[in-house]
């Protein structure tokens, strides 16, 4: 038997409250592919964002601590 | 002849000769009998009489179902389903996999209200997230977190950011938690979405309670919500899906 490639989703009828776990079709897992990517690229805003932020406390001389007791 | 006051039965005059009392009594008798079988026409056990349009008439209502309650329609009592309100558990779904699917959602609610605990996936760190009937193509929500921080984002969401947005939530942590409460979720205009929950967040400052906001702006009712974590298969956690009315 073929191993298997794809990765396994689970499907629950709230109807029938039948569960399914099976391997992605090659259509859901195209699309779970291109979702990955994006959350990826917003991801690497968000990151470029806190980057920025970090360089903000930096330039003003403020620590993790300070920001913490700034914002918390 | 003369007539009792209130239902006119005829009864012999003063001056009637006693050879007709057995057919005044049988008369009055008779008289008697309809009047009272037009006053109480029930036939049946629980049977309830309320009066009719017609004087001395009184119209039998039968024995509603159980659960039923007296009401009014069209000014007469009936009996009718007790209103119902209150939240519905549809569905106890426990987390497994690449994605997750809750399907087949009733659409006989008001508002979808979801519980989500302990939440942890295998592989890593990364966000959680929902999609309305698989719909992940437009991200963001306001999101807070501690409720100091507003981070940028879209009022407009297909998709719903779960977990804060500033860091990627812990995945070994079993304390993440969550609600999120999605009301007209059955139109076909853009639907009210809130999130309130904790995520530990790793490395990172704001790692306790948040919340976000925004509107699903999705044209079709929502049948079905497919979880996901962008750092891996989801390892555990338990989804109650309550219907709202």
């Amino acid at each position: 038997m073929a191993k298997s490639t794809k990765p396994i989703i689970r499907i629950h009828n709230s109807e029938t409250n039948e569960v399914i776990d099976r391997e992605m079709t090659d259509d859901e897992f195209t699309k779970y592919q291109a979702d990955k990517e994006l959350e990826n690229q917003r991801e690497a805003e968000i990151q470029a964002k806190a980057a920025e932020r970090q360089a903000i406390a930096d330039r003003l001389g403020l620590t993790a601590d300070d920001l913490k007791i700034l914002l918390g | 002849m003369a007539t009792t006051t209130n239902y006119g039965w005829t009864t012999p005059d003063d001056t009637a000769l006693v050879k007709d009392g057995a057919s005044a009594i049988r008369t009055l008798g008779s008289s008697v009998d309809t009047t009272t079988k037009a006053l109480n026409p029930s036939t049946t056990l629980g049977d309830i009489e309320y009066r009719s349009s017609t004087a001395n008439t009184n119209t039998r209502l039968g024995i509603g179902t159980t659960g039923q309650v007296l009401t009014v329609a069209g000014g007469v009592p009936s009996w009718a389903a007790a209103a119902t309100g209150g939240m519905t558990l549809l569905s106890t779904t426990t987390l497994s996999g690449a994605t997750v699917t809750i399907s087949s959602i009733s659409q006989d609610y008001l508002s979808l209200f979801a519980v989500i605990t302990g939440v942890t996936n295998a592989t890593a760190d990364g966000a959680f997230q929902c999609g309305p009937n698989n719909n992940f193509g437009v991200t963001s929500m306001i999101i807070t977190d501690n409720c100091v921080t507003p981070l940028f984002g879209s009022y407009a969401v297909n998709s719903i950011r779960l977990s804060p947005d500033d860091g990627k939530p812990d995945r070994t942590s079993a304390n993440n938690c969550l609600t999120m409460r999605i009301d007209n979720y059955t139109t076909s205009t853009y639907k009210p979405v809130q999130v309130y929950g904790y995520f530990n967040v790793s490395g990172n400052i704001y790692d306790r309670g948040y919340f976000g906001m925004g509107g699903i702006a999705l044209t079709t009712g929502i049948t079905s919500l497919v979880f996901n974590n962008a750092g891996g298969n989801l390892s555990t956690g338990t989804v109650l899906l309550y219907g709202v009315k």
